[in-house]
């Protein structure tokens, strides 16, 4: 990076992230800067939906890119391009709401992503075996206990649904889950607000310069 | 919160950065050890020595969500991973599934070159959107994983429960796999899955424990402070309650 551009891109996004910080501090009656806080709000949204569209150019070059050096698993990104460009073409052509552009969506993006959550679900399960062969700690023990003992207050029993011990399973798990779980969770989110605070500071202060360094 | 407090609120946070980046340079801070930190200079090490990718993964939140900030944790993170093994023959590959977090990949790599006299080495294509929806970016993983030889994979953005997937499909190509999100339930699902899990606010603590600058390790003494404070206004005001004397 040049040291003119430097010296032009860290005022301004420092100037911009501060005034839209304080724009939600003071009230908009005795902010001078209301009106521009809202014009660096409107100029944000167009720049997304640009950065959109860069990426989608990045996707474009990249699989390009591999087809024409032929690296490997170059026919992937074939695929990708000719999906790609068919869907791009038919939708500004006929519009989102033809019923070819809505059936791609419906009959293979929708089972896809689906497919992929029931993926998720035994990936899990396989982790959790995994997971003891891994890392034999207690607190690899007590997460397992704990998922199984949350299953099992969750659903019905093929077997003894009803009994004395199921009752027992359910105020287990709804101990675990709205005690435990709740109060721990809720210590997690406040870390995590915290180490967003900070992070999104080091940037406002320029420590932290992803656009400019 | 009322505009004041959140005002006051702001304000001790910037203070408290600043003081501790200045007390840092006296005082050096001492943090506990996290493994996945850890184990990634030598799994980076190990994928330079041996000519394989070092894989960073920005999540699949936007930049301009609530979600950014772990992202931008990432994009620090990436910065020093950029400069280690910017010599080798097969420099970092960064992924998102949003283009302005590209961008702001794009940027910092070719930054990160540039600081070590490699700018010639930056490929634009270094940086890409894999995909804009979350389970489709993790569908596109194991392609990438296996076809640009990916030894370590570090996954420290927002990630829903793809994020799962995500580390499982790195363990998968026998990788070393480092994952944090700000989504509980994803850190829970990541816990089983990676070989490294980052939990709560651990996502964000990566830029001091590689040691990236005094406002990093002030970032963490920051937060420890005003955790303590909070832990102390809670007790206290459970203490209050409990014995009857505010409504």
């Amino acid at each position: 990076m040049k040291l003119g551009a430097y010296l032009l891109w860290t005022p301004v996004a420092v100037a911009a992230g501060w005034t839209v910080l304080l724009g939600y501090l003071l009230d908009d009656a005795v902010n001078p800067l209301a009106d521009f806080r809202l014009l660096l709000l409107r100029w944000a949204v167009w720049i997304a939906a640009g950065a959109v569209l860069i990426g989608l150019l990045n996707l474009l070059a990249v699989h390009w890119s591999k087809i024409s050096l032929l690296e490997p698993g170059w026919p992937y990104s074939a695929l990708v391009l000719l999906f790609f460009l068919t869907t791009l073409v038919l939708g500004i052509v006929f519009g989102t709401n033809y019923p070819i552009v809505s059936m791609l969506f419906q009959y293979v993006q929708l089972p896809v992503e689906a497919s992929l959550m029931g993926l998720l679900a035994i990936t899990l399960v396989l982790a959790g075996v995994r997971l003891m062969m891994r890392r034999r700690q207690l607190t690899s023990a007590i997460f397992l206990a704990v998922a199984l003992l949350v299953l099992l207050g969750t659903g019905p029993w093929l077997i003894g649904n009803g009994s004395a011990l199921q009752e027992a399973v359910v105020v287990g798990q709804r101990w675990i889950t709205q005690v435990f779980a709740a109060g721990g969770a809720r210590g997690i989110v406040i870390g995590i607000a915290l180490g967003a605070i900070t992070t999104g500071l080091r940037v406002l202060l320029a420590s932290d310069r992803p656009y400019a360094d | 919160m009322s505009p004041t407090l959140s005002a006051i609120v702001l304000l001790l946070f910037v203070l408290l950065l600043l003081g501790y980046a200045a007390l840092g340079r006296r005082r050096p801070a001492l943090f506990r050890p996290i493994p996945g930190f850890d184990a990634l200079g030598s799994a980076i090490e190990k994928a330079v020595e041996a000519g394989d990718r070092v894989h960073v993964s920005l999540g699949t939140g936007s930049l301009l969500s609530p979600e950014a900030a772990p992202a931008l944790a990432g994009l620090s993170l990436l910065s020093r991973i950029a400069t280690r093994t910017s010599m080798s023959d097969r420099p970092a590959v960064v992924t998102a599934g949003d283009g302005a977090l590209v961008i702001l990949a794009q940027d910092t790599l070719r930054a990160a070159y540039s600081r070590v006299g490699a700018g010639q080495r930056y490929r634009h294509t270094s940086a890409r959107m894999l995909a804009p929806t979350p389970f489709a970016y993790a569908a596109t993983l194991p392609v990438l994983l296996a076809t640009e030889n990916v030894s370590a994979s570090i996954l420290v953005g927002s990630f829903g429960p793809e994020g799962a997937l995500a580390a499982d499909f790195g363990r998968q190509a026998n990788s070393f796999v480092l994952a944090g999100s700000d989504d509980v339930p994803a850190q829970a699902l990541m816990y089983a899955t990676a070989e490294h899990p980052l939990i709560g606010e651990e996502v964000f603590a990566g830029g001091a424990y590689l040691q990236l600058g005094a406002l990093h390790s002030a970032s963490l003494r920051t937060q420890d402070t005003v955790r303590l404070i909070l832990v102390l206004v809670i007790l206290a005001a459970t203490a209050l309650r409990t014995l009857g004397l505010v409504g």
